[in-house]
């Protein structure tokens, strides 16, 4: 056994669809596009104008590290050739106070360092402006004291001892200070040079990292963004598969490359939803075609009553007693009646008309199928039972389309029995709360299983070329999905098929208005 | 040879069977209808019949089993058909099976009446009926 359902969009809650069937297809393509672009071109732009930016970035910084770098190793030499000179006019100072030599020499090497300082001042400056005015009070200090020196030298060249030994000491406590301020101060620059340079090595680190997490991220967010659009446009299509033709509506807030494709897949939507509608129509005059030939038969009996009622009225009028003649007038009548009404029946089937939404009994309305299938159960000698569970509320649809749909199922029962097969009906309150349910199982030739699954699609027939449309369960399918509806189908091959329709109850606000 | 010629009619519409037991009658018959054609079996089964009128699409038996089960009791009596839906294949094949004629409703009395007297004509009866 095998079976299968076809079912609506709906299928998981089994709620009657909230359908708008004539949409303002316009008015949802003008918000679908209305809405701001965001589209994936510029969301690449953007993406990649943000790895340019990151990369500008880090070879910016790379190249303000060295040259500050640079700036250091210039200052931490200069530094160097101060301390050069100090260090050198120390030495000449020593030989002065051991040899009384050299005193010259000193005042010219301080006067270098002055230059050197002076030089670099400003870059003593910024980095500690106490030590560098300490520098340069020291220095000036040191220049004067040796002036001093040499002043008290050309006075009395070996006079006032304790005056130069004072001055000595003075000196070389200077001396020393100056030293002491500026190695630690190119001791400092050497230190940021250091960290700089660590720094410098770590920035490519860093650079690749934060591009891998660019990358990472610019690529997880666009295929993100780009496989839910796929998704949305294959849950679409699935879905236009199943034959639920409202359109695509706008659920972001931008649009992008893939509007373009939602607003194409709405053209074909509407399209395909006035091809449907075309359909449904053109099943019907087939189905109209083929009950139009049970009814011929069937309208030839009353005529056929009326014709010999008549005769026998005009042959017998002499003859006739005046009872025997008002029996044949009822005749008439009657049959005149029946004739009547098996035309209405397939009028108002036929009749083309606005759908209507009503209440409906289910029940009378199978049994009103039942009677315009009569003629083909008729000749296909098929005994056909239905059973009515009582008491069972109404439904809301549109009546012709309803009968369409079980005219359809009952004819196909009607084609897979043998003669003196079975057709038994059910309509009854369904398993599912809110639903009922029209039964209708035959015993005839059954569904194969391969071709189960293809039976609603459309175009698709089992019958001989020329016998079926391929249209029939289709259509069904459309017009029990208006209702809210599912159709579901089980079979075995040679044994049975039970085609069985479900349809809400009127309690259940379904807005189908607009079939 | 009988006087009369016996026909049976065998037709699910009762007015058809009211209307035509007279005018049948009137040109002399002996008519028996029946409505079921089940309980026509059982006459035949009883009684040989000279001409069988009989509706095609009737519930149960239809006119071709009624044709079929005619001929296997008796080879003289010549069936006519009456179908409301006289198609080609359902004409061939009653033909094929040895029906006498076909006639489709709606039809007047006096077209019944002529195809029974062509088929008194065929079984010997010519002087007895009249149209």
């Amino acid at each position: 056994m095998a079976n299968i359902t076809a079912v609506g969009p709906y299928e998981e809650d089994l709620k009657p669809p909230v359908k708008n069937h004539r949409i303002a297809w316009d008015d949802v393509d003008r918000k679908l596009i209305e809405r701001p672009s965001f589209s994936f071109r510029l969301q690449l732009i953007l993406g990649f104008l943000l790895l340019f930016f990151l990369s500008m970035a880090t070879i910016i910084g790379s190249m303000a590290a060295i040259l500050q770098i640079q700036n250091k190793l210039r200052f931490v030499q200069a530094t160097e050739r101060f301390l050069f000179e100090i260090e050198q006019a120390r030495r000449w100072e020593k030989n002065y106070f051991l040899y009384g030599t050299n005193l010259t020499d000193a005042a010219e090497s301080a006067s270098n360092a002055k230059i050197l300082l002076s030089q670099n001042l400003k870059a003593y400056q910024e980095i500690a402006v106490q030590l560098a005015e300490q520098i340069v009070r020291n220095l000036d200090d040191y220049q004067n004291l040796l002036n001093e020196l040499s002043l008290l030298d050309r006075r009395s060249p070996s006079g006032d001892l304790a005056k130069k030994h004072e001055i000595e000491i003075e000196l070389r406590k200077k001396g020393a200070g100056m030293v002491e301020i500026a190695a630690s101060l190119a001791r400092t620059e050497e230190n940021s040079m250091n960290d700089l340079l660590n720094l410098i090595q770590r920035i490519p680190i860093y650079a690749l990292v934060a591009y891998l997490l660019l990358f990472l991220y610019v690529i997880y967010f666009l295929s993100q963004r780009f496989m839910k659009r796929l998704n949305s446009l294959v849950n679409s299509t699935q879905r236009i598969a199943s034959g639920d033709f409202s359109p695509i509506i706008p659920v972001r807030k931008t649009r992008d490359e893939f509007t373009t494709v939602s607003v194409a897949i709405n053209k074909m939507m509407e399209e395909l939803d006035s091809r449907q509608r075309a359909m449904v129509e053109s099943h019907k005059l087939k189905a109209i075609g083929t009950l139009t030939a049970g009814v011929a038969h069937e309208l030839n009996n009353p005529i056929n009553n009326i014709m010999l009622t008549a005769y026998s009225l005009l042959e017998e009028y002499e003859e006739l007693s005046k009872e025997d003649m008002l029996e044949m007038i009822n005749d008439l009548i009657k049959e005149a009646d029946r004739s009547r009404s098996i035309v209405r029946n397939l009028l108002d089937f036929a009749r083309e008309s606005e759908s209507v939404s009503e209440l409906l009994d289910l029940g009378v309305l199978v049994k009103e199928t039942l009677k315009l299938a009569s003629n083909q159960i008729r000749v296909s000698d098929v005994n056909v039972d239905i059973t009515v569970q009582p008491n069972l509320p109404q439904i809301r649809g549109d009546q012709q389309k309803l009968k369409q749909v079980f005219l359809n199922i009952i004819l196909n029962a009607v084609d897979a029995v043998q003669k003196q097969g079975e057709i038994k009906i059910d309509v009854e309150q369904a398993d599912s709360y809110g639903f009922l349910a029209v039964n209708i199982l035959d015993n005839g030739c059954g569904i194969p299983d391969h071709i189960l699954p293809y039976i609603f699609d459309p175009f698709f027939t089992a019958k001989k070329p020329g016998k079926g449309s391929g249209l029939g369960l289709s259509v069904s399918h459309g017009i029990v999905n208006i209702h809210g509806g599912k159709i579901h189908v089980e079979s075995e091959e040679g044994k049975y098929t039970r085609f069985t329709v479900l349809i809400p109850t009127a309690e259940m606000p379904a807005d189908i208005s607009q079939i | 040879m009988k006087e009369k010629l016996d026909l049976l009619l065998v037709d699910d519409e009762t007015i058809v069977l009211q209307r035509l037991k007279p005018a049948l009658t009137k040109i002399g018959c002996t008519v028996e209808t029946f409505g079921d054609a089940k309980e026509a079996l059982r006459r035949i089964d009883e009684k040989v019949f000279d001409i069988v009128v009989t509706d095609i699409m009737m519930a149960d038996v239809n006119g071709i089993e009624l044709l079929e089960y005619i001929q296997k009791k008796s080879n003289r009596t010549k069936v006519i058909m009456i179908t409301g839906y006289a198609t080609e294949a359902l004409a061939r094949e009653a033909m094929g099976k040895g029906a006498f004629d076909i006639i489709a409703k709606p039809f007047r009395p006096d077209d019944l009446r002529n195809m029974i007297a062509r088929a008194a004509a065929a079984l010997g009866f010519k002087e007895k009926i009249r149209v």
